[in-house]
């Protein structure tokens, strides 16, 4: 709306996944390791253990370079990215958060000097000051995950910023408590499980073994805690944001059910670490490293779905519309742009295509999706929007009816259309032309469907086919021609669902489909 | 806001602190940002030199050891200290810098991935350099050296393109892909060029910094690294005179008017600028002659920093002559959130103490002195 839209053919989406799960994991170990690396020094002074001393600066080593040098770059990354990909939506949180950001560099900048410090301290400093510098490294690390956790879950639930717009009022929202916890409880097990690496890796079997058993101590009791910590999450979540990772968004039920299968994995694999410490292969560290990994990328996916169709939840949407309008936005909200239109309203529409004409209209409608929809899909590659509108056999009409429910659909994973009439059908028209469907073919489509086939392109972009959707509550008290009857009358059944557009034929397999169903 | 369609609009939110506050704190972080750039790429530089002349005299295979050792380090700092100026720059120009960033969003993106390679490259030299794979990690250092210089050269390039929004819309309707630079911009090669021509000559001030800190323990060495420094100050700072030129005069005339009179400020600190730096080499040249050059040393790069901070002033004036016609900082509206200022700014001041006290421990403290043999 606002700003260019990077027009990667892949989609955009994947670049800013890669970029942001692979930091987070890494920037997890950097708050937890931190703990861990004070924690281990004691221990090895204190049993006057020297080859755990040993073990533990080539750790310090591996430390640095996996989070001064990945850590601290990949987090520049994601800032350059969700740049690239949201500049409206960074903006927003840059100018509502900038003294946050603020801090958090200062002690970003206290945790890289300590970090190095340390390292290069081991040779140089004596014991107590060498620990002081590792207590100041955790203590710089840990706040500024305590800063970050405000901004990151103001996003998903900014709770009364909405009205006030005051600082403290997003910072401590709603999930900022359980996210922390979350993460500091992440942070630990990672801190365990990056030390199985090195730990694994060495041939001194009685080394092996104690930095593996120590090491467990850090990632079981995690993985006992992170359950009921996640439990405590998902209810503060707020019902209606997290409605669309319960089960009725199958992409969010996907990941949580990830979360679980993945922590479970984990911990069962760190148990059996405890059988012969000092037997496990170096490999087997990798397997955990990558079970974890999965399990951090299921709550990072899940907090990306439901926030869905929000960049900043109630606020602005994923393709910077907003909401609603506030002062200096610019008129691109949703209710302006209905009423002036997205290609008088966007800055970066081509000056040919600001008027609609009858040869335009193609070239236009692609700006339309370009400006709307890209922040989400791709023509051809991510969420393809060529393969959705083939594989549901859509034409014109269909489209354009359902452009007008986008923010119904899939339990509100989309925002809605915002613009004129004009601009919708142009946008139709557009999408239309994707489709190797025919108008007139559209309503024919071979009689030999299937009626789960009909409903997958009919209904199942807002029904589930589950015993409770509104739609199979509604019809099971029915016979098969009262079903028939009340498709070709569902707009008037509920006015926030388009008429069924399919053929007759289609019409009578989908009712006795539905009427077969939860019998 | 602006006459060019194009130009986003400014944030809704207003700023949370005086304008004035923003325009330091971006100004001053730049400039820490910028010197240790410098010592970054010019360290850089000196080390390949060095260590090609260390075939045959020791002293400078020393050097470059030396060096190669604190340039992952000078990159860690390099990068913390860019985020600050990164933050505020979008705080004050975010509408315009964002902008610039998509349109060439592919090189920008690859920032990241460039300065990952070349970081692991300069880890790589400082602790597993040993003689059987010295050549090898000869051109690993290089091949790092080269993609920092390129990492300058993408800055300079968004932050040219950020300047000038009456050519944004023919680049990105030509090509939305990101795969553009600013490469017809007449500035860009000239001020690409002052930035690394000044990163030969701060760089330099790395040895003479090293210098000074061993000269009580091994004065030979000490001032073999002030000499040898001095003499890159020099040189490449006669250099920069070519090249400044060269960007004053690639200016469009009625930016470049702003040195000459029409902005008092710019056209001071430029006249002042150059007498400094000559007043510099001058100094400099002179301290090379004596025994002990310490002074001399101290007294050209103190200069020198008072030049780095004028230039600093021209190019912010630089900067907002660019934008006068587009838009006006003044603009923006102000509410400031002084309960979360106040913390920043308490925070601020702790952690610069809680650092000096590192940064004193380690290198000066009482286990730091008994190691020095
Ligand atoms: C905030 C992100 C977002 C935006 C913006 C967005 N969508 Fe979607 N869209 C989604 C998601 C998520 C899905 C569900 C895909 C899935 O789960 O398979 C979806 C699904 C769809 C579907 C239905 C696919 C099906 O299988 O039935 C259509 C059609 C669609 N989008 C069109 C659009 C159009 C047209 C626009 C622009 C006006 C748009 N979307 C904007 C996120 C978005
Ligand atoms: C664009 C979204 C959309 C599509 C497509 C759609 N519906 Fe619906 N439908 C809705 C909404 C929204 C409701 C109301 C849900 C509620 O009350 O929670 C609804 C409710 C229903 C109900 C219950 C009505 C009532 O009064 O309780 C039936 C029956 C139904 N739909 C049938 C269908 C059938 C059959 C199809 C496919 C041919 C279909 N719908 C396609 C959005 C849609
Ligand atoms: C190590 C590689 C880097 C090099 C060689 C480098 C070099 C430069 C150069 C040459 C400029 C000036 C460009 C111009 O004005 O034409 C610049 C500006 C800047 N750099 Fe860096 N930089 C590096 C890394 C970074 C990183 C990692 C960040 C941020 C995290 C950063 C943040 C900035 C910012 C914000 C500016 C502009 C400030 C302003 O315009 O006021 N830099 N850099």
């Amino acid at each position: 709306m606002n700003y260019p839209v990077w027009d990667v053919s892949f989609g955009i989406g994947i670049l800013m996944a890669i970029v942001s799960v692979t930091h987070v994991f890494v920037s997890h170990f950097a708050v937890g390791g931190g703990l861990f690396l004070v924690l281990t020094e004691r221990k090895a002074y204190r049993e006057n253990d020297q080859t755990l001393l040993e073990w533990l600066i080539r750790h310090t080593k591996f430390f640095v370079l996996v989070t001064v040098v990945f850590g601290a770059v990949s987090g520049v990354g994601i800032w350059f990215t969700i740049g690239l990909i949201h500049p409206s939506g960074t903006s927003s949180l840059i100018h509502s958060y900038v003294w946050g950001w603020a801090i958090e560099w200062v002690f970003f900048f206290l945790e890289i000097t300590a970090a190095l410090l340390y390292l290069y301290g081991w040779k140089k400093m004596d014991r107590a000051l060498h620990e002081k510098i590792g207590w100041i490294y955790f203590g710089a690390a840990f706040m500024s995950m305590v800063i970050i956790n405000g901004i990151i879950t103001f996003m998903l639930t900014p709770g009364k910023w909405i009205q006030t717009h005051a600082f403290w009022d997003g910072f401590f929202n709603p999930t900022y408590w359980p996210s922390l916890f979350i993460r500091f409880i992440f942070a630990l097990a990672l801190a365990g499980i990056y030390a199985l690496i090195t730990g694994t890796w060495q041939k001194d079997e009685a080394l092996k073994g104690t930095v593996v058993k120590w090491s467990a101590r850090w990632v079981i009791p995690a993985f006992v805690v992170l359950p009921l910590v996640a439990w405590w999450y998902i209810h503060s979540v707020p019902a209606h944001v997290w409605a669309s990772a319960a089960g009725k968004m199958p992409t969010a039920t996907r990941y949580a059910n990830i979360i679980v299968i993945f922590s479970i994995i984990t911990f069962v694999l760190s148990l059996i670490t405890l059988l012969k410490p000092r037997k496990i292969p170096f490999v087997y560290s990798l397997v955990i490293v990558a079970t974890a990994f999965m399990t951090m990328w299921g709550f990072e996916f899940v907090r990306e779905a439901i926030r869905k169709p929000y960049i900043i939840y109630d606020y602005m949407y994923g393709n910077s519309v907003f909401k609603e309008a506030v002062p200096g936005s610019a008129g691109m909200d949703v209710a302006s742009l209905d009423a002036n239109g997205v290609l008088k309203v966007a800055k970066w529409i081509r000056p040919e295509s600001r008027e609609i004409t009858e040869e335009n209209q193609l070239s236009v409608g692609r700006e339309i999706f370009r400006v709307e929809c890209q922040s989400c899909h791709t023509v051809d590659g991510y969420r393809s929007i060529r393969k959705i509108v083939n594989k549901k056999k859509w034409g014109f009409s269909s489209i354009y009816s359902r452009l007008g429910l986008l923010d119904k659909m899939f339990n509100g994973v989309m925002p809605p259309f915002a613009g004129t009439e004009k601009e919708k059908t142009a946008l139709a028209l557009y999408l239309a032309s994707l489709s190797t469907v025919q108008e007139t073919e559209e309503a024919a489509v071979a009689p030999k469907i299937s009626g789960k086939e009909v409903f997958e392109q009919h209904c199942s972009d807002c029904h589930e086919a589950a015993p409770d959707d509104p739609l199979f509550e509604f019809m099971k008290q029915y016979d098969v021609a009262k079903i028939s009857y009340f498709i070709t009358r569902l707009d008037s059944l509920n006015e926030e669902m388009p008429p069924y557009e399919g053929s007759e034929d289609a019409r009578e397999i989908l009712a006795k489909w539905i009427h077969e169903q939860f019998k | 806001m602006g006459n060019l369609p194009l130009i986003p609009a400014a944030d809704p939110m207003p700023l949370p602190a005086p304008l004035w506050l923003f325009k330091v704190l971006l100004l001053v972080t730049f400039l820490l940002h910028i010197i240790v750039m410098n010592f970054l790429l010019g360290g850089g530089v000196i080390a390949i030199v060095a260590r090609w002349r260390g075939a045959k005299d020791e002293k400078f295979a020393r050097l470059s050891r030396d060096l190669s050792k604190k340039i992952p380090s000078l990159l860690a700092a390099t990068i913390t200290l860019g985020v600050a100026p990164l933050l505020f720059l979008q705080v004050l120009y975010g509408q315009l810098f964002y902008t610039s960033s998509v349109i060439m969003a592919w090189p920008w993106f690859m920032v990241v991935v460039i300065l990952t390679i070349a970081y692991y490259g300069y880890y790589l030299v400082a602790f597993k350099d040993q003689k059987n794979n010295a050549a090898v990690l000869g051109w690993v250092l290089i091949g790092s050296v080269f993609l920092t210089f390129l990492v300058g050269f993408i800055y300079t390039n968004n932050l040219t393109l950020m300047l000038t929004p009456e050519k944004w819309g023919k680049i990105y309707f030509q090509d939305p892909s990101g795969w553009n630079l600013n490469l017809t911009e007449g500035m860009l090669l000239p001020r690409y060029l002052h930035f690394m021509v000044a990163s030969l000559a701060i760089g330099a001030f790395l040895l003479i910094l090293s210098g000074l800190y061993r000269w009580k323990r091994d004065v030979e060495n000490a001032r073999f690294l002030i000499q040898y420094g001095g003499k890159w100050f020099m040189y490449s700072t006669m250099v920069q005179f070519l090249v400044g030129i060269w960007f004053l005069i690639a200016l469009p005339k009625e930016k470049m008017m702003i040195f000459m009179g029409e902005n008092l400020l710019a056209t001071i600190a430029m006249l002042a600028g150059i007498l400094l730096a000559l007043a510099a080499i001058f100094v400099m040249s002179g301290a090379l002659r004596k025994e002990d050059p310490r002074k001399g040393a101290i007294t050209a790069m103190s200069l020198i920093g008072v030049v780095l901070v004028l230039m600093v002033i021209m190019r912010d004036a630089l900067r907002d002559a660019y934008l006068a016609p587009y838009f006006k900082l003044s603009d923006l509206a102000v509410k400031t959130q002084f309960g979360v200022l106040l913390l920043f700014l308490v925070l601020f001041v702790g952690g610069i103490l809680v650092w000096i006290w590192m940064m004193k421990k380690y290198f000066f403290g009482a286990q730091a002195a008994a190691l020095k043999e």
